[in-house]
């Protein structure tokens, strides 16, 4: 059903949905889980690559999750043997999201072999009692430790993932986190504020009154990640992500991004395209958005007798998808070039959008010139608001 | 029937006294209905009536009842509605009459009501008979009723009736007192037909049921008749009584009470107190005739947008029935789309907003009620002009004095409470004109308040204040003038029409500063300042603000799942959308409708 279209699809995305231990704010599809249904769930992502592949050719994969560190040595080598057999290797940049606590140096070694360059690290805080008070298995140790052993097999791609506005968080706690995480020496950073999802305990915490939200704190940590990070040789480039730029000779702004912009991500806010694996996982492909199912026994099931486990299917009109796909853009720094969103979506910014940018240029929030349109430093602050105008 | 053999008679009490119970017992004893058909309280029909104990409007009913002298008379029992609001009708119905039965409770003794239903009794020169109610009860206390009766109603006390219509007992007495001491009617010696509208209620089939007491001649099917205050002319179709059902009669005579339908289209057609003549050949109006005007207006609103054309439909539908309600069109930015209403008091304001949420199912918002003000213009001419809507509220540049309705307000309470009405009178702005000692135990307290003041929450803060012993009852007074001012509620610098009042001045203030309160609780953040301010004409008595958002973003958007995100946005946009934007501040529509709640 997708042979007959196009060229083939660039962006991959694989889900491992099983945690060591739930933590209390995530609302991601994973679970603690017995190594007889990872096994099964293993066996199942090897069907659906192999039922996917023809139609891939990757220049970004991601491993998400849930932990896909968690998953041992065997079963990895199950995996990335199947990707080399369908010829899935070999992409520009393929990240796999780590767990402190189950980086080993085998599999860092493992990963490397199978061309992984980039690893993304769940560090969150370093401070341990908002690490304990999160449900993170990890502790402040096994951040540097690990930290070591993938620069020791050779990861020169690392990002830290850091929260901010955790309850029980005071600007001197995040201060020091931040410090330390800079120090660290990462290529990326990512960095966002705590969300409370409904049906997570934090959520429920919150709820209880436990605690409250204080904005006026959150915001003054969000300006200061940003201010540190810039001191520290750090680009923003969207709105939770910081990243490096090695290219020495040309210069950012013409370029759109930092050199160790992940590129995987970059393509989701573009509007481009991916293939979506595993339990729950989300994939877009030719303008249909596809949704799995997010239950691990039942993604299986599926599989097993040799179908895919889309739970959901979704085509936006035209209008619609690019009116997203201008919403998504924005959260960049560098916003939209006309020419580029004309490419993406076959639609002029300048159309159907005019009285939208105008209006956000008006409140001091975004800036237009004749290439591009841009949310500014206020605007960034309420991306949400400004996207939300964009949607047809 | 001849005319001898007729008596058209109301029963007054105090709510709660037993007017109903009594009815019922009459009914009964008369044969009228039989015990099998009996449930309880009959006359009160409507829900709500039965809910609240009031009797809003019962139609009048005919029982035969056979004398001790051994003659058959028709006794007209003709219901007058229990409260204040309705003084007018209570008028038109007391007019169809020639006596009144008076009921006070052998346990509570003359209260508020009483006292105000006797005094319109007394206007209309009706024969009283005082029956003293719930006698069963074991602290009932006949000789203090009578007392009372003689007290403060100068009405003598030997005329008084013991009686329980619990308990059936002195049923067979208050019947044959009707006979002997309520007149037989008399004619009026006009040269045709004189009726009186007393009432009216709409029928689906028939159009306009209007309830008649036949004054002079008689009044039959195929009759031309002409109403004198509509001057409108329709042709008879039926004439009847009931029983308490509606039962066809060939002609209705001197003294008859009944009804009348005449394809009549809506209750407006029919004038409360109108008088019914033939159309060929008409005789005078009959005396008490007034026009009916609405004394308390508010904006009522469909909470959501989409229902305005039906409850538009559901207003006109119970305009049909109730003539005294009145509507029109009027937009607020806040609301949208929605209606100014008139009703005759508080009570009736109620009731028609019950109505409409309850029988009609509309989920409905109402704007904060105002009388209507006199205002006087400067200039030569010094025109008058009415005002229910502070919206319409002339410049105070342009106004020479602003008039406001007063009230005679009784209040009736136990002793030890008198300082606290006094001091909830006067915070209401009213003053005390004088006591009367009822008892030992209690005293009357006349008082002139502004009906303004009344409306919110008099009578339930002197129930709270005496612990239930205190009761309230009103007849409208003169204007009086006073010192009013218009009250803006205005969001960044813009009114919000929805909360505009005229208050007193030396109240603007307190009510700008809690209205503000209210509000800054209830208004979103904003991507900017909001300020809430209280505007006496340019002056700001109070302010609030609702600080900035910093931010509105959630930070991570996970990676690929857009569609989630998306959704979310939408929501926030469709959100958006429902509010109403004033002054560029997005407010719902719901935060609006929680202030007007409270
Ligand atoms: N004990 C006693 N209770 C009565 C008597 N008459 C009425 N009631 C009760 O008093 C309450 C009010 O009576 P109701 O007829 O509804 O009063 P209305 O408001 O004047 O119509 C009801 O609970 C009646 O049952 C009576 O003679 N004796
Ligand atoms: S490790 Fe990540 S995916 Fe697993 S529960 Fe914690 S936050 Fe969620
Ligand atoms: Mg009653």
């Amino acid at each position: 059903m997708l042979e007959n279209c196009g060229p083939r699809i660039s962006s991959l995305y694989l889900h491992v949905p099983f945690c060591a231990q739930k933590c209390a704010y995530c609302a991601f599809f994973s679970e603690a889980s017995s190594g007889e249904l990872i096994n099964r769930y293993v066996a199942a992502l090897v069907r659906e690559m192999e039922l996917v592949a023809h139609d891939l050719q990757p220049r970004t994969i991601f491993f998400g999750g849930g932990t896909p560190s968690l998953l041992n040595l065997r079963q990895w080598e199950k995996i990335l043997r199947t990707m080399e057999r369908l010829n899935l290797l070999g992409a520009e940049e393929f990240t796999v999201e780590c767990n402190p606590a189950t980086v080993s140096a085998d599999k860092s070694k493992l990963l490397r072999d199978f061309g992984v360059n980039r690893i993304s690290m769940g560090v969150q805080s370093l401070d341990e009692a908002l690490l304990d008070r999160l449900g993170r298995i990890h502790t402040r140790e096994m951040v540097f430790k690990s930290f070591d052993t993938l620069r020791a097999a050779g990861f020169d791609n690392v990002n830290v993932d850091l929260m901010f506005a955790i309850p029980g968080q005071t600007m001197k706690i995040w201060r020091a986190t931040l410090t330390e995480a800079l120090s660290l020496g990462s290529e990326h950073l990512s960095s966002y504020e705590v969300i409370y999802e409904e049906d997570t305990p934090l959520f429920a915490q919150l709820q209880a009154g436990e605690f409250s939200v204080d904005e006026d704190l959150a915001c003054d940590m969000y300006e200061d990640l940003i201010a540190r990070t810039t001191a520290a040789g750090f680009h923003q480039y969207e709105i939770a992500n910081f990243a490096r730029d090695a290219a020495l000779n040309s210069q950012l702004s013409t370029r759109n991004f930092p050199s160790h912009a992940c590129r995987h991500n970059l393509n989701y806010w573009r509007g481009g395209s991916f293939h979506g694996l595993g339990p729950s996982a989300t994939g877009y492909v030719r303008g249909v958005r596809t949704k799995n199912w997010s239950n691990t026994q039942l993604y299986c099931e599926q599989l097993e007798k040799g179908k895919r486990a889309i739970e959901s299917r979704e085509e936006l009109s035209p209008v619609a998808r690019a009116g997203e796909t201008a919403a998504f853009g924005l959260r960049m720094n560098a916003g939209w070039p006309f020419a580029d969103f004309q490419r993406t979506t076959g639609h002029d910014l300048r159309g159907e959008w005019s009285a939208d940018m105008d209006g956000l240029v008006q409140r001091g929030w975004a800036s237009r010139t004749p290439e591009r349109f841009q949310l500014t430093h206020e605007g960034l602050r309420f991306a949400d608001a400004a996207a939300e105008s964009f949607l047809r | 029937m001849d005319a001898a053999h007729i008596r058209n008679f109301s029963i007054i009490a105090h709510i709660d006294h037993g007017k109903t119970t009594l009815s019922d017992r009459l009914l009964h004893r008369t044969g009228t209905v039989a015990t099998r058909d009996m449930e309880a309280q009959l006359l009160d029909s409507m829900d709500l009536e039965r809910e609240r104990g009031i009797t809003i409007k019962a139609h009048p009913v005919t029982m035969l009842y056979k004398a001790k002298n051994g003659e058959t008379y028709e006794l007209n029992l003709i219901d007058t509605p229990g409260h204040v609001d309705f003084t007018y009708e209570v008028s038109r119905s007391l007019a169809a009459c020639e006596g009144a039965l008076l009921i006070v409770d052998a346990a509570q003794g003359v209260e508020a009501q009483t006292v105000a239903n006797v005094h319109l009794a007394m206007k209309q020169n009706l024969t009283i008979i005082p029956v003293i109610n719930k006698i069963d009860l074991p602290h009932a206390d006949i000789p203090q009723a009578k007392r009372q009766l003689e007290d403060i109603l100068a009405i003598p006390a030997e005329t008084a009736i013991p009686a329980s219509a619990k308990e059936g007992i002195g049923i067979e007495e208050i019947l044959e007192a009707i006979v002997e001491r309520v007149p037989p009617p008399k004619p009026t010696g006009a040269p045709g037909l004189q009726a009186l509208a007393f009432d009216s209620l709409y029928d689906t089939y028939k159009g306009v049921i209007t309830h008649v007491r036949v004054f002079n001649g008689e009044l039959k099917a195929g009759m031309n008749i002409k109403l004198l205050h509509s001057g409108k002319n329709y042709e008879v179709k039926e004439v009847g009584s009931f029983n308490p059902k509606p039962y066809v009669r060939a002609k209705l005579e001197v003294g008859e009470t009944g009804y009348m339908t005449a394809n009549i289209k809506t209750a407006a057609e029919v004038k409360m107190g109108d008088t019914i003549t033939d159309a060929r050949h008409p005789s005078g109006v009959l005396p008490g005739f007034k026009e009916v005007h609405p004394m308390v207006f508010s904006g009522i609103y469909p909470i959501n947008t989409a229902d305005y054309e039906h409850l538009k439909q559901n207003m006109a539908k119970l305009q049909l029935n109730d003539s005294a309600f009145a509507y029109s069109a009027e937009t607020s930015v806040a609301l949208g789309f929605g209606f100014r209403c008139g009703f005759l008091g508080l009570l009736h304001m109620e009731i028609v907003q019950e109505r409409l949420r309850r029988e009609y199912g509309m989920d409905i918002i109402a704007t904060y009620p105002s009388v209507v003000y006199r205002v006087t213009m400067t200039g030569k001419d010094k025109t008058v002009k009415e005002v229910d809507n502070p919206a319409f509220l002339p410049d105070v540049t342009h106004i020479e004095k602003i008039e406001e309705p007063m009230v005679r307000a009784y209040i009736i309470c136990p002793n030890e409470y008198i300082g606290d009405m006094m001091a909830l009178v006067s915070e209401k702005r009213g003053t005390l004109d004088h006591t009367e000692t009822l008892d030992p135990k209690r005293v009357m307290l006349h008082n002139l308040v502004p009906l303004g003041e009344i409306l919110i929450d008099f009578h339930d803060r002197i129930k709270s204040l005496t612990r239930g012993y205190g009761s309230m009852d009103y007849e409208h007074a003169d204007y009086q003038e006073s010192d009013m001012v218009k009250l803006d509620m205005l969001v960044n610098n813009e009114p919000m029409d929805a909360f505009s009042s005229i208050v007193h001045r030396t109240k603007a203030e307190g009510r700008g500063r809690a209205l503000a309160e209210k509000l800054k609780e209830v208004i979103p953040r904003q991507q900017f300042q909001v300020k809430i301010q209280a505007a006496i004409g340019g002056k700001i008595v109070a302010s609030e603000s609702v600080s900035a958002f910093r931010k509105d973003v959630t930070a991570k958007c996970y990676g690929g799942d857009v569609s989630r995100k998306r959704k979310l946005l939408e929501k926030q946009k469709e959100g958006k959308k429902r509010m109403k934007s004033i002054g560029n501040v997005n407010i719902p529509q719901e935060a609006f409708i929680e202030v007007l709640k409270t």
